[in-house]
């Protein structure tokens, strides 16, 4: 885990000021304005439609924003061609269906973007590959491809195919809701190990026991808004919102 | 795959043989059958081969962000598709040398050019569904991985829409071997114009005209065997096993 993450720790790595953003005359995001530093994981929860994922997907421009700025490690968040493939080799991201390439085998959808944005002769691609799936507890299924995997297994490849840009910071997009729950843990044992090693990461999930144990900060959403930006220890024990008290009993963590 | 390739070639080779065995009026006209035969599959090989990258410009095209490209797209494959094949293959031969002078084409390439343009169009549209088919979130990955948009294209997209379309394109493949029957109004010798000329001279239109269908029919099915072979070989996911 130590070649990720060579910030040192408390930089701001990305920073948002002001961010706005509206599907037709539905606004998701309003006047979003936050920074997240370097080796922290941050977990964001809050209501569906309340705007969390729509701010991941905008910090790697999967969905533009209409106002405001964001900068990561330095890089000014736009359309820009260069600027854009920069950010994106810096910024991992895993989804919730966890969209790994079907037609190519575990291996090459690991090695695909290395070898393609970075260049990375195939040879090291493949053996770095191969580290990163020994790491997530794949490597005997190197040659499989993803129909052959359950869903915790697709999940754990997309996160090595992630690590495989060796980013700065890991967004993950509500990583277990798509899978059993028998396959949830396989998968946030991943993640914590990743954030054990120091890994800055930006978390959207309803798992509140992740949320407790791994987050350093807990961001909660609503209606657009940071309602909440606290730690763990505040969010959950003192908390003194009505609006998350009733958020947190719909998730059922008390 | 390649024991398909091998038994369209072999059957290729064998016909004119065979056929010399059967009684009058075939035999005597084997080898004019088999040259027939022989110029047809080159006509659908060519326009076939041709088509498919027409296809998939056209329906690059169809699904471009650019205004122009889509109007341009959506021109060619309405046209082609609201007019008879016949009057193609008639315009690219005698229309498009008055209009072009100096594009007097011989009949065999006119032929290939008209038949190309045709089942490209049909084409256009197979390999558009297969496009409209990879689910979002496949290009998302790819583009958050940093891949720059002709990588998505290329390394992600176009892989998977193409085995999207291939039953599709290879029922377009099959219907433009019959197809290319058409060319025999431009005067190419190729296998329903040898059928016809036999049927005339020999005054036998049974038997000659029962084999050149026969031919036909030979010549889908290896066909058909051939493109289930590539099928079954791009089934990564397995569905088909």
């Amino acid at each position: 885990m130590s070649a990720v993450a060579a910030a040192p720790k408390n930089e701001t790595l990305i920073d948002l000021q002001g961010v706005n953003k509206s599907f037709g005359t539905h606004q998701v995001l309003r006047d979003v304005s936050t920074a997240f530093r370097a080796r922290e994981v941050t977990v964001i929860v809050g209501a569906s439609g309340s705007g969390k994922s729509t701010m991941l997907r905008a910090i790697n421009r999967l969905e533009p924003h209409d106002s405001g700025r964001i900068v990561v490690d330095g890089i000014e968040v736009n359309d820009d061609a260069t600027s854009l493939q920069k950010l994106r080799s810096e910024v991992g991201m895993v989804f919730q269906q966890f969209n790994l390439f079907s037609h190519l085998t575990v291996l090459d959808n690991v090695t695909l973007a290395p070898r393609r944005v970075r260049q990375t002769a195939k040879a090291q691609a493949q053996q770095d590959a191969m580290e990163l799936l020994k790491r997530v507890g794949l490597q005997d299924h190197a040659h499989k491809h993803p129909y052959q995997l359950s869903g915790g297994q697709q999940q754990r490849v997309a996160i090595a195919r992630a690590l495989a840009m060796a980013p700065k910071v890991m967004l993950f997009d509500e990583p277990t809701s798509a899978l059993d729950p028998e396959m949830v843990k396989e998968v946030l044992d991943v993640m914590r190990a990743l954030a054990d090693g120091g890994m800055t990461m930006l978390v959207v999930t309803h798992e509140m026991g992740f949320a407790k144990d791994v987050g350093d900060r807990i961001l909660f959403f609503d209606q657009g808004r940071i309602a909440c930006d606290q730690t763990p220890d505040d969010f959950f024990n003192r908390q003194d919102s009505e609006r998350v008290r009733a958020f947190l009993g719909l998730v059922g963590s008390h | 795959m390649a024991a398909a390739a091998v038994l369209l070639l072999v059957t290729l080779t064998a016909l004119g043989p065979l056929l010399s065995w059967l009684p009058e009026p075939i035999g005597p006209n084997a080898s004019q059958f088999s040259e027939g035969a022989r110029t047809t599959l080159w006509l659908t090989l060519w326009s076939g081969t041709i088509g498919v990258v027409l296809g998939v410009v056209a329906a690059l095209g169809r699904t471009s962000r650019h205004w122009v490209l889509r109007q341009i797209a959506s021109f060619y494959i309405w046209v082609i598709r609201g007019t008879p094949l016949l009057v193609q293959v008639l315009f690219v031969y005698f229309a498009v040398p008055v209009l072009i002078p100096g594009a007097d084409l011989p009949d065999f390439a006119s032929a290939v050019i008209a038949l190309s343009l045709n089942v490209g169009a049909y084409n256009a549209e197979a390999v558009r569904a297969g496009l409209l088919a990879i689910p979002r979130g496949q290009t998302e990955a790819a583009r958050a991985l940093g891949l720059g948009r002709r990588h998505v294209f290329m390394d992600v997209v176009f892989p998977q829409a193409f085995k999207i379309s291939l039953p599709a394109l290879v029922s377009n493949f099959v219907a433009l071997m019959k197809d290319s029957s058409l060319a025999y109004a431009i005067g190419v010798v190729e296998l329903t114009n040898v059928g016809n000329r036999i049927q005339a001279q020999t005054f036998q239109p049974i038997p000659t005209l029962a084999t050149t269908a026969c031919i036909y029919l030979l010549l889908t099915t290896l066909m058909t065997q051939f493109s289930n072979a590539i099928e079954h070989k791009v089934d990564v996911e397995g569905r088909q096993k």
